[in-house]
């Protein structure tokens, strides 16, 4: 049976790491309000894009444009794996990953393109080659949603991919963060029905084409930069339940040791107590 | 008074601007764009440059300008919405900033063929500059 000192220091040792993980908690919890503070900003471009979107594709349908044609055949396909930079959030980095080696797995014919520290450092032990890595959070997401967008513009229009499919995290609820794969390019275009209003004729200058041609490229960049605001809170929301978790196991696992401690020192009192009793009554005898 | 139009400058990060304007002149790919309230359904796409509007707050007309980089303009009857990458107003700007890019921009530019993706992102790069440093110092 461990002695009352030991269990003292374990205890003691539990409790600076509950304080650590309270503390992170906390800090959590308030990046998560400047997460959704971003992304509630984020959302009037958003709206404003993907409506100047559907009008563009409602009134011209699919043009020449190397987005909207199919990757060459037989190039690999541009994977986009998007993780936190930093862990500590239970699971929420290793379930990005798996779904990144599960779709390895299932076609092994891939380049990696990394956003967010974790994600390059578990891509890096995979045969694929990660043609392009960017931390998530080490300036501003704007900046790097841009350099990413760039790279697969340039690596999908040169043919050396032949689709961008996206990995990142959705944020479900504060209480379920999961991963999400969409294929963002090439964009299939559905051209609806003819648009009725006030805006079924819409002006385009110099044209449809032209416009829809500049438009692409932000709408590629949007998706990245929004899909990375989103991914932050997502980590946030994920670190937040981890370091509560922790926080609630450290407790229950100081309230046991405690009593354990206690019945420890009890026992060494008795047993004290009996050999007084038993030496006075020795020389008594 | 002219008649008005709600207009937004929006960039991905915020709002710029919101409110009522009479006029909005944005630097279109075919030239200068001068929008007045009730236009016809228009989109054009925006090269960087100086966005000027007229804009309409408690009951005074005032010159608002922004520099903002590559974006696009779409007007409605109903409003006018600017989306782009960045829009500043005159006292945002920060001059050496705008300098030190301009060059940086120029001397990636450099080695460059003219009709490629990257020529045209540091052209960017360039016009926004410049439009920053012209804003900043008429």
């Amino acid at each position: 049976m461990p002695s009352v000192r030991d269990l003292r220091d374990r205890i003691r040792s539990l409790k600076n790491t509950q304080q650590i993980t309270k503390a992170m908690k906390q800090v959590a919890a308030a990046k998560i309000r400047r997460a959704e503070i971003a992304q509630r900003q984020a959302r009037p471009y958003a709206d404003a894009l993907s409506e100047m979107l559907r009008d563009l594709i409602a009134s011209v349908g699919t043009i020449d444009h190397p987005f909207m044609k199919p990757g060459r055949d037989g190039a690999p396909r541009g994977l986009i794996v998007m993780t936190a930079d930093k862990g500590l959030a239970g699971a929420f980095n290793a379930n990005l990953i798996r779904t990144a080696v599960l779709a390895q797995r299932t076609d092994p014919n891939l380049v990696f393109y990394a956003i967010g520290t974790k994600a390059r450092n578990a891509l890096r032990r995979l045969p694929q080659q990660t043609a392009y890595a960017v931390p998530l959070s080490a300036g501003p997401k704007i900046e790097a949603a841009r350099s990413v967008a760039a790279k697969v513009t340039d690596d999908f229009t040169a043919g050396r991919v032949s689709e961008i499919v996206l990995i990142s995290a959705q944020f479900v609820s504060m209480m379920s963060q999961r991963p999400q794969t969409r294929s963002i390019v090439p964009v299939v275009a559905e051209r609806r029905a003819a648009t009725t209003g006030p805006r079924a004729e819409v002006e385009f200058a110099p044209s449809p084409e032209d416009v829809l041609t500049r438009l692409l490229p932000k709408y590629l960049e949007f998706t990245l930069y929004s899909a990375m605001l989103e991914t932050d809170a997502a980590f946030f929301a994920a670190q937040l339940i981890a370091m509560s978790n922790a926080t609630d196991n450290a407790g229950k696992l100081i309230d046991e040791l405690t009593l354990a401690m206690n019945k420890a020192r009890q026992a060494a009192i008795t047993k004290e107590m009996l050999e007084i009793v038993g030496g006075a009554e020795a020389l008594a005898g | 008074m002219a008649k008005t139009v709600p207009f937004k400058l929006i960039t991905p990060t915020q709002v710029a601007f919101e409110g009522d304007a009479e006029l909005v002149i944005g630097v279109g790919t075919e030239g200068e764009e001068g929008i007045l309230a009730s236009h016809a359904p228009f989109l054009t796409a925006l090269r960087p440059g100086i966005l000027r509007a007229n804009v309409v707050a408690a009951g005074e007309t005032k010159r608002l300008e922004f520099a903002t980089s590559e974006g696009f303009l779409q007007a409605l009857p109903d409003r006018v919405t600017v989306l782009t990458d960045a829009a500043l107003r005159r006292e945002e700007i920060d001059v050496d900033v705008a300098r030190k890019e301009l060059q940086a921009a120029e001397e990636r530019q450099r080695g460059l063929t003219p009709q490629s993706a990257e020529y045209a992102r540091e052209q960017s790069a360039i016009d926004f500059a410049n439009a920053r440093i012209a804003l900043a110092s008429h």
